[in-house]
Formats: C-alpha cells, sequence, structure tokens
C-alpha cells in the first residue's frame, strides 16, 4: 500500500481526503503544520506528499526544502489558482507538481499516480512513452504518431522528452529554457514558438491541444503515459 | 512769533512743530541764555557758543524748524542784551551779523540731521511694525490646513493685524466668486474681476487687489480696504498676497493629500477584501469540490459512514461560505456608512442560547456553557447582526482552542449595561496582539496566509457594538489561567428595569 501523507491545517479538507484517499487504496497519514509534518515524514517514509503551502507554523517552501535535504520524495502542492509566484517558487524548491484549489477528486488522483509513476521510473528509466496516437521510444529517439514517424529538430525532441519523462507533471518555463536552450534565463518567446512547432506536429488540434497542456503562467505538461 | 509770516513758512511750521517741540525748545533756550549771561564775562565769543551749543541741541531733540525758531530767537537775545550797543537791536558793525548767519547755519545743519535721523528711526519703526504684523498673519495661517479654515484666518488676521476689511475671492468653473462665508458688494467683485483680469481698477481707489497665483490651486483675488486711515504700502500689500497665496496652496496640498489618502485607504480595504474573498472562499470550496467529486467518482467504493461524513462536509461548508459572505456583506456595509438596520429589543440571553445551539454542531467535544443573569436582559439591536457578532466571537473560540476546551458565556448587568463575556480556555493572544485583534484582516498566528477565519469577524462585532454605544475588548486569560475573555458592553433597553 502507497504511503501519502496529507499536510494541511484545513480540518473540513482532511475530513474528505483521509477517507477518499483511503478507498482509493492509498494509506494516509494526516499532519496539520509544517513542523509535524517534517517528524512524520522521517518516520513513515511516505511515498507522495501533498501539501497546502499555507501552513500555520512555517513557510510550505521551507517544508520543500527541508523535505528535499533528505529525500526525492514526490511533493504535490495544494495552492490557489491566483499564486502563480507561489506555486513557481515551490516548484523551484523542490516540489513535483501542484494542483489549484478548489480541485476535482479526479485531478489530484491523476496527479498522484503520475507522481508515483515519475518517481519509479526515476529508479528504472523507461525506454517508451505512449499516450493516445503519440509514441516515443526514447533508446531510438524516435516520435510516432499513429505509427507515423514524426520528424523532429533536436531542440523540439530534447523538449518533448522532457516533457514525457514527467509525464502528467508540470514542467516549469525555467527548466525547459534550461533543457532546450542551456539557460534558464533565455527568453521563454523561444519556448513559446518551439511549443507551437510542437503541438503542430503531434496534436491532431493544434489550436486545441490534447497531450501537450499549457499551465498558465508556470510550465507546461505532457499527458500522462496512457 | 510766527503770525503774520507768509502762508508756505506757516504750513512748514505748523507740520513739523507741536506744543511738546515748542516747549522743549523754549527750555533749551531759556538755559542757553542763562549760561551764555553766565559765562559773558568771559567775552562775546563764549556766549555765541553757547548759544550754538542750545541750538544744536534743540534741533538734535525737536527738529528743524525748532533749530530755526531757537536760531532766531537767539540770535535776538544775543543781540539785544549782549553786544554793544546793549539793549538795542541795533547793529554797530556788520560783524554783527555774523552770529546771525553762524546761528542760523548751525540751526539748520543740526535740525535737517536731526530730521533724517528721525525719518530713519520712524521708518525702522514702521518696518518693524509690518515684519511684526507679517509674521503674525503667517503665525496664524499656519495653523489654517482647509481652505475655509484659511478664508476666516485671512479675514480674521487682516482685520486685527493690518487694520483692513479683507476678502478672498478665487476662480471656480472660470468665474470669479468669493469666498467669503459673508455676501460681498457688488462693487466689490467688479474691482476684484479687473484685479483678476489685469484690468485697471475703477477711480474707488479705497480697494486693493492682488491677484494670487496658488501653484496647485485656483487663482484667486484678494481685496483689501483699509479701515484705519494711514497707507498700506504696496510692498507690504505683495507681502500680505503672498502669503495668502502660500496659504492657499498648502491648503489645496493637504486636501489632496487627505483625498489621495482616503482613497488609498479604500483601495486597501478593497485589495484585503478581494484577498478575503479568493483565500478564504477557496478553502471551504476546496473542501465542497473534493467531498462532491469523490461522492461521484467512488460513491460505490465509500462505505455508508463516509459518504454520509463528505455529504455533511458539504453543508457544513456551505453554511461556512454563507457565514463568509455575511460577515464580507456587513463588512462593506459598514464601510459605505454605519450600522443602519432596523432595531429591535432583543433578549440578550435568548440570543446567546440560540447562537450556541448553532455553534454547538462544529464545537466537537468542546464545552460550551451558559450563565445567564437573574432577570432577562433586555437589549436594543439588529438581531441578525447581533447573531453574527455573537457566532464570530465564538468560532473564535472554537477555532483557536483544543478539543478539550471550555467555553463560557456569562451576563450580568453592570452599571446600566448588558454585559457579556466570552471567555475560553483555549490558546489565548498575545497580551501585544489584544487591541490589534479587532484591525480588519488581523488574524492571530505567524503565517500570512495562515488562518482559518477571514480576519473581519471581530471587527464586524467592534463596528457593531460601537454602532450601539457599546465597548469591546479582548483580555487574557480567559478560563483556568488561559485562553481569551471577549467582553461585550451593550446598553440596556427602556423596557428592561434592571
Amino acid at each position: 500500500m502507497t504511503n501519502i501523507l496529507l499536510v494541511d491545517d484545513e480540518p473540513a479538507l482532511i475530513a474528505v481526503l483521509q477517507p477518499v484517499l483511503g478507498a482509493e487504496g492509498y494509506s494516509v497519514a494526516t499532519a496539520s503544520g509544517g513542523v509535524a509534518a517534517l517528524r512524520l515524514a522521517e518516520d513513515i517514509k511516505p511515498e507522495v506528499v501533498l501539501l497546502d503551502l499555507g501552513l500555520p507554523d512555517i513557510d510550505g517552501k521551507e517544508v520543500i526544502r527541508a523535505l528535499r535535504a533528505t529525500s526525492q520524495v514526490p511533493i504535490i502542492v495544494i495552492s490557489a489558482r491566483h499564486q502563480e509566484g507561489e506555486k513557481i517558487a515551490a516548484l523551484d524548491n523542490g516540489a513535483d507538481d501542484y494542483v489549484n484549489k478548489p480541485f476535482e477528486i479526479g485531478e489530484l488522483m491523476a496527479r498522484i499516480r503520475a507522481a508515483i509513476r515519475r518517481s519509479s521510473s526515476l529508479k528504472n528509466a523507461p525506454s517508451t512513452y505512449r499516450s493516445g496516437p503519440l509514441e516515443i521510444d526514447f533508446t531510438a529517439r524516435r516520435v510516432s504518431l499513429a505509427g507515423d514517424t514524426v520528424k523532429l529538430s533536436p531542440k523540439e525532441y530534447d523538449l518533448l522528452r522532457t516533457l514525457a519523462l514527467s509525464a502528467g507533471q508540470v514542467v516549469t518555463h525555467k527548466r525547459l529554457l534550461a533543457v532546450g536552450w542551456g539557460s534558464d534565463t533565455a527568453d521563454s518567446q523561444y519556448l513559446r514558438v518551439y511549443i507551437g512547432l510542437l503541438r503542430q506536429k503531434i496534436e491532431e488540434d493544434p489550436g486545441d491541444p490534447r497531450l501537450l497542456l499549457t499551465e498558465p503562467g508556470v510550465g507546461y505538461r505532457l499527458a500522462s503515459a496512457a | 512769533m510766527t503770525s503774520g509770516r507768509p502762508n508756505p513758512i506757516a504750513r512748514f511750521l505748523a507740520a513739523h512743530l507741536d506744543r511738546g517741540a515748542l516747549l522743549r525748545t523754549a527750555i533749551v533756550l531759556a538755559l542757553s541764555a542763562l549760561l551764555a549771561f553766565a559765562v559773558y564775562p568771559l567775552g562775546e565769543v563764549a556766549s555765541a557758543l553757547v548759544f550754538v551749543l542750545g541750538i544744536t541741541i534743540a534741533g538734535a531733540w525737536s527738529g528743524l524748524a525748532s533749530a530755526l525758531i531757537a536760531a532766531v530767537a537767539a540770535f535776538l537775545i544775543y543781540n539785544f542784551y549782549l553786544t554793544e550797543p546793549a539793549l538795542t537791536f541795533r547793529l554797530a558793525t556788520g560783524g554783527d551779523l555774523a552770529p546771525l548767519i553762524v546761528f542760523n547755519l548751525c540751526a539748520l545743519v543740526s535740525g535737517v540731521l536731526a530730521g533724517r535721523l528721525k525719518d530713519h528711526a520712524q521708518a525702522a519703526r514702521s518696518s518693524n511694525l509690518q515684519l511684526h504684523s507679517l509674521l503674525a498673519l503667517s503665525q496664524e495661517l499656519q495653523s489654517a490646513l482647509r481652505l475655509p479654515d484659511v478664508v476666516v484666518t485671512v479675514e480674521r488676521a487682516v482685520h486685527r493685524i493690518l487694520g483692513a476689511r479683507a476678502v478672498l475671492l478665487h476662480f471656480e468653473d472660470e468665474a470669479l466668486r468669493s469666498l467669503s462665508p459673508l455676501p460681498i458688494e457688488l462693487g466689490w467683485l467688479a474691482f476684484a474681476h479687473h484685479v483678476a483680469t489685469g484690468g485697471t481698477p475703477p477711480a474707488d481707489a479705497a480697494l486693493i487687489g492682488r491677484r494670487l497665483e496658488p501653484a496647485n490651486a485656483p487663482h484667486a483675488v484678494l481685496v483689501l480696504e483699509p479701515l484705519r486711515p494711514g497707507k498700506l504700502e504696496p510692498a507690504f500689500v505683495d507681502a500680505v498676497a503672498n502669503m495668502v497665496a502660500l496659504a492657499l496652496e498648502r491648503a489645496a496640498l493637504s486636501e489632496q493629500i487627505t483625498e489621495r489618502r482616503a482613497a488609498a485607504g479604500a483601495e486597501k480595504l478593497k485589495t484585503a477584501l478581494l484577498a478575503s474573498v479568493s483565500h478564504d472562499f477557496r478553502t471551504p470550496l476546496t473542501a465542497i469540490s473534493a467531498s462532491a467529486s469523490s461522492l461521484i467518482a467512488y460513491g460505490e467504493k465509500l462505505d455508508p459512514e463516509t459518504s454520509a461524513r463528505l455529504l455533511r462536509g458539504v453543508v457544513d461548508e456551505c453554511a461556512r461560505l454563507n457565514r463568509y459572505t455575511a460577515n464580507l456583506l456587513e463588512m462593506s456595509r459598514m464601510e459605505a456608512g454605519g450600522v443602519s438596520q432596523p432595531l429591535q429589543i432583543l433578549s440578550a440571553a435568548e440570543m446567546v442560547v440560540a447562537v450556541l445551539h448553532r455553534v454547538r454542531p462544529r464545537a466537537g467535544e468542546r464545552k460550551l456553557l451558559l450563565h445567564p443573569s437573574d432577570q432577562d436582559l433586555l437589549i436594543t439591536a439588529n438581531p441578525s447582526l447581533f447573531e453574527l457578532v455573537l457566532i464570530n466571537i465564538l468560532d473564535n473560540a472554537i477555532l483557536y482552542s483544543d478539543e478539550d476546551a471550555r467555553v463560557e458565556v456569562t451576563i450580568c448587568a453592570e452599571h446600566g449595561a448588558c454585559r457579556i463575556d466570552i471567555a475560553d480556555s483555549g490558546h489565548g493572544i498575545p497580551e501585544h496582539a489584544l487591541l490589534r485583534v479587532f484591525e480588519r484582516f488581523h488574524r492571530v498566528g505567524k503565517s500570512e496566509t495562515a488562518g482559518r477565519g477571514s480576519g473581519l469577524g471581530l471587527a464586524i462585532a467592534k463596528g457593531f457594538v460601537e454602532a450601539l454605544g457599546g465597548t469591546i475588548d479582548a483580555s487574557i486569560p480567559g478560563l483556568d489561567g488561559r485562553g481569551t475573555r471577549i467582553t461585550i458592553r451593550l446598553p440596556l433597553a427602556e423596557a428592561s428595569n434592571p
């Protein structure tokens, strides 16, 4: 059974998430503050941490930094939609993903699954990615759409690969810029252009992307492997 | 001795002589004559010098006219008594005329010098007076920070210090209007218009006008009418006008600052309200969304007890959202101008019982107790607002306490007021924050985003209680040497007889 550590100071939310996550087969431990969360994380070695950024005792970003100092456990941040700065800071500090408040349970479950898959893929790197018609063979550097090979420039491939290795999770502008242009301070306009090119090649309707999704103000997310 | 003299000399003497000057001259002359007789044995020259000294003293003391009179009189005395032949006015030799000439020249020099000295002194005195007037005016204007104050101060101070009637006019929508609360004559308005447009004012020279051009305020006109004889010097009037223009500038500036501060305050409140909406509404919404979507997605997997709890949670969170909405609404209503809701006579105990009943479901294991007073105490208030206030306070007691805490409400009569104490054995408030808890958006806690309340509850409570003429205080400890105590005192309604 997968251990999840839920950190939130809001009893109402804990009251909902604990039984529902339990029903999904996760074992849930809860903490209502950062100090308690760090102590619990030492004890139970959770496989996923759900973390509300607004904690009464210590700042959420500090909790992330402290967790990262000792472990690579996937951290999913629960935050408000308008707090892009907070989200980006959390991701920069080592969080893996976030979910906006208010969320539907399906969205949270998808994030948890993506996080678990990603953390297991860190141990033994996957050789392929497949979602809908899109297929990527990492060893052969081959991308195909419904069986037909898609020609990608090296930069396009690097970006797609990075997104695919974190499939289902958000990848920040900063990280993509570092991958494509070697500097995370490059102009994000380049990135937008390349994402547009990628969508032209892999999306059925580039105007209404289903695979390569925009996370406004934060980054991009490639649909989880299915 | 001046009678029968030609007119110009008489006029000169009249203008420059008064009784005091004549008396002083006579005394000096008499003393000089006595001294001259006394020194006569030493020779004519000694006597003549004594007279020169006397004339000089008369001139220095009383001015040119006195000096000339003294010179003529001295010559006559000298000629009649002292020169040969004595006791006649006859001049024996041409040399006898020399004293007359010397006396008069000496009188002329000493008189002119003394006159100039006096004029300087006079000028210094008058400029000193003007300086004092300006200083006094500027001090009075300093304390006038609003336009109406400036207008009143100018009128009052100019009248008192300069002895003139003053009226300030300024341009409002291109038209010149009087700022004075009193009506002004049409003639003044016409005069002011001439001053403002730079035209030649009518011959009515009794009025003095200056155009004022403050940097950040409408241009204005200052019109003065001297009420005392004596001239107001143009340079002095300019200085006064400058000072008034500066005062107008300062008033406009302070008005702008006040406006901007009010606008900034309103903007801050709006931002805070929006932040409160986005933060405090999202939490219950998240719980509701998660519960409802879980019931849809995993309805069958969840046991009936969990399903019921999720549904219960949805209802509770809806109630919480409703309370937030009510608080926000009350807050903006209070901001818009006081509590103007219909008032009723209410029983304090009855209200508390009803509120305790409503709050109990979310109190968990906490014990909520009521200690009512012997008689039923009645107060005048709006029932829904009073309920909201009590709920806000009790919610705080629940929110900031552990499950095993107690919350006790005590009602009693105290000096013609109804006192309601809500005390808990919870976490309490740091002593330095006791006053701040009644500020809007103040939350007790370290993190800005932390806390479950909107930070509006106690601010609303304070607004409500004060609008009814009551007081509200926070103190520590509450119960068992810990926790918080909120004390409300409301005036008793007429109908109750404590």
